[in-house]
């Protein structure tokens, strides 16, 4: 699979690009035009012994042939160029009709000769080609590219109106149960879960959906249970469970949290990803926080036996990507409409953790947030001021949750939206719960260089993991885990692999409490270098496996890692671990 | 991007696969309902006449052919040619290539312009495509059984430790750049 399909819409788009061909072909014929009509051609090349049965068999086999190439458009070449769908058809059309002239058309009026065997030159085979016939074929396969194109967009995600079907049912299965409590360091993975909606509030991105999780939940949980996965990051999609005040579909998690329950690997559940349902809108809607507090609470009243939550996955990612950079859910660029955001999300957090904890006092909470770095690129006043900004605001999030002192910008920022003294002062005085740990995650672009335009950069691995995370362990303090980490590029990323596990190695040798680690995610996920924030459905190889669900090499490499290590005194019984799960 | 479009899926199909070998064997199984297209349509007969080999040489040989052709897609296709439901497509569109570049356009050459008309012509195009169907279809479902399993392929030399360095070897068999 190189793109994900939708398979129905393709379908639809090859019959009606097929059809617009031969009302052309029609049209021209009614009006005097001479015009190939391809469904002509065929039936009098191979149907001409069934005169009944030749049009409709004729017809049949280039509605066929349309549906094929459309299919074919979907797979190989949608979404490659950042133009209009309609003209993506039409430059692809240039495809199949090139095909057409120099190919088929030629090759149908052999197929027409009465004799088995024929001596051909390139003058005979081009014979039956003219000009008319040549631009009849260029004009009918422009209106076929123009129509598919005109269909066919948008292959993944829905109208936030629309609910996906609920997860397949669950198999009987055996083999040994989850390991409850266990004190062993994390090898962990995730299911990409992101549910932002795009187009102003109109689209919704479903990565679930996207990468067939709720058809093939079973069968994900049962891989990462054969490479060595202790734990995984699981967030049940909250815009189709959480349906209102008091209302809640749990047939959307209810199968998959049995199964982990009974087998594992044990879930770190992950309750909000990056979006909300429609009918609470957007992060900039200060009621999001008792709203998540309900859900958070009916969650763990559902599943009580769950001990691992991430109540709101990467605060700050999330803040930027809606009220900053204007491509999720609220979709803003404004500093005052970020400063809203994180502090409506961490809100949310805040009070997510406490309704957990009144259902069970001993959760854990895995707060993940992406490690982020500014470098300014030389030494101008203003280019320093733009990192320390950039730098400063990724902490604002995790500064409330883990009531660090603000900065002086970001409470400042803060009080200029409205938010009270009071209200900060509360949230900065709040006794953090014991069991918090900070998920620090990180890819190849977390470090970036602000150029002197003032814009960020990747850096790619500059500092690494290590020198990044640290700054986070010297700020909060708080025991880590490496939450997220993977590489574009797959044959590359055995190596990143490894690479980001000797850093986990050596930061936990200088001292830190490290309980975890991780390689995002189980599968291949979709539009992953664009953040979602298209719907062009393109694969990109960071899975463990691909959507075949076969393993990639990184897959091999992290169960030989787990298969290496789980073993070892050190991450049989995790010091780190142990003194959090008391 | 190394492999352009096929890249987008990652290619490399990695040391646990098996395409090669899971290509041939689809291509072999392939080529029987190709064949009774060719058969029902007479083109069998004329290729063999083009070719002047008999009838079985000409079967023979085909099938030789396709295997190598079947290693090739399934090799060429990677990890694409494993998917379930793409895979009829990318078979059909090997398949209508080997038509268009190989039937209509190579054989003519190698055979002094003599080349297959009527319905020989109109089956050996279906028989071509009939085949890149059913290798496409074949292909997941061969292929998988041949793939070694997690345990042992996890054990690779290409995917332990070693991998985290640079993949130039240990330091001291490297040589120095020259200065000059």
């Amino acid at each position: 699979m190189i793109r994900v399909v939708a398979l129905r819409k393709a379908i639809v788009a090859g019959l009606a690009g097929a059809a617009a061909m031969e009302v052309f072909s029609l049209a021209s014929a009614a009006v005097g035009i001479p015009a190939v009509d391809l469904v002509r051609e065929l039936s009098t090349s191979e149907f001409h012994r069934l005169p009944l049965i030749a049009e409709a068999a004729a017809l049949i086999a280039h509605l066929s042939i349309g549906v094929s190439w459309a299919v074919f458009y979907a797979f190989f070449f949608w979404g490659r160029f950042h133009i209009r769908p309609m003209l993506q058809g039409l430059i692809f059309a240039l495809l199949p009709a090139t095909l057409a002239i120099v190919v088929v058309y030629p090759e149908l009026a052999v197929m027409r000769t009465h004799a088995d065997l024929v001596t051909l030159t390139l003058r005979s085979f081009f014979a039956p080609l003219s000009l008319a016939t040549v631009a009849s074929l260029l004009i009918a396969h422009a209106l076929f590219g123009l129509t598919v194109g005109a269909i066919y967009r948008r292959p993944v995600g829905y109208s936030v109106d629309h609910k996906p079907p609920r997860p397949a049912q669950r198999r009987q299965i055996s083999g040994p149960k989850r390991r409850e409590n266990s004190t062993a360091f994390m090898f962990a993975t995730g299911i990409e879960c992101s549910y932002p909606t795009i187009d102003h509030g109109r689209w919704r991105r479903d990565e679930m959906e996207s990468t067939r999780h709720y058809e093939l939940w079973q069968h994900d949980f049962q891989l990462s249970r054969e490479i060595g996965i202790t734990h995984i990051r699981y967030g049940p999609p909250l815009h189709l469970v959480y349906e209102g005040p008091g209302r809640f579909d749990w047939d959307y998690v209810d199968p998959q949290m049995a199964e982990l329950h009974d087998f594992g690997p044990e879930p770190i559940v992950d309750l909000c990803h990056f979006g909300l349902p429609s009918w609470l809108g957007d992060f900039q809607n200060p009621d999001i926080g008792p709203a998540l507090e309900e859900y958070a609470g009916a969650f763990a009243d559902r599943y009580p036996w769950a001990r691992f939550y991430t109540p709101v996955n990467e605060m700050y990612v999330c803040a930027r990507m809606s009220a900053l950079d204007g491509l999720w859910n609220e979709q803003l660029h404004d500093e005052g409409a970020y400063a809203r955001a994180a502090w409506n999300l961490a809100n949310a957090s805040v009070r997510m953790s406490d309704a957990i904890l009144k259902r069970r006092e001993d959760a854990v909470f895995i707060n993940s947030e992406s490690s982020e770095f500014y470098q300014p690129c030389c030494p101008d006043a203003e280019i320093q001021k733009v990192a320390e900004a950039a730098n400063e605001r990724r902490f604002l999030p995790l500064d409330l949750i883990f009531a660090h002192p603000l900065s002086k910008p970001m409470h400042d920022l803060l009080c200029s939206q409205g938010i009270s003294e009071d209200d900060i002062g509360k949230i900065g005085r709040r006794k953090v719960p014991r069991r918090s740990i900070l998920g620090v995650d990180y890819y190849e672009w977390n470090e970036r260089l602000i150029d002197r335009q003032g814009h960020a950069q990747a850096l790619g691995e500059l500092f690494g993991w290590y020198v990044i995370a640290d700054q986070y362990w010297q700020r909060y303090r708080r025991p880590m885990m490496h939450t997220e980490t993977n590489k574009m590029d797959a044959d590359g990323a055995p190596r990143w692999l490894w690479r980001q596990w000797h850093n986990v190695q050596l930061l936990a040798k200088a001292g830190v409490p490290l309980v975890g680690f991780t390689w995002y995610s189980l599968t291949d996920q979709i539009d992953w270098s664009i953040a979602i924030n298209e719907a062009l459905g393109l694969v990109y190889p960071v899975g463990l496996f691909d959507l075949n669900r076969e393993a990639r090499t990184v897959g091999l490499a992290y169960k030989h890692l787990i298969d290496l290590y789980r073993d070892q005194p050190a991450y049989a019984d995790c010091a780190a671990l142990r003194e959090i799960m008391q | 991007m190394k492999y352009g479009l096929v890249a987008a899926h990652g290619y490399d199909p990695g040391p646990s696969q098996r395409p090669l070998t899971a290509g041939a064997i689809s291509g072999i199984l392939a080529t029987v309902p190709a064949i009774l297209v060719l058969i029902a349509f007479g083109s069998l007969k004329v290729e063999a006449h083009i070719l002047g080999i008999s009838q079985l040489e000409t079967l023979a040989s085909g099938w030789l052919a396709m295997a190598v052709a079947g290693a090739i897609y399934a090799r060429f296709f990677g990890r694409s040619a494993n998917a379930v439901r793409g895979g009829w497509l990318f078979g059909s569109s090997f398949g209508f290539a080997l038509w268009g570049a190989g039937a209509v356009l190579v054989l003519p050459l190698l055979s002094g312009g003599r080349a297959p008309a009527g319905d020989a012509a109109a089956g050996l195009a279906l028989a071509l495509i009939v085949w890149g169907f059913a290798i496409g279809v074949l292909v997941p479902f061969v292929h998988r059984p041949l793939h070694e399993g997690l345990e042992k392929a996890s054990k690779h030399k290409s995917v332990g430790p070693d991998a985290a360095a640079v993949p130039k070897g240990p330091v001291h068999q490297q040589r120095p750049k020259s200065r000059s």
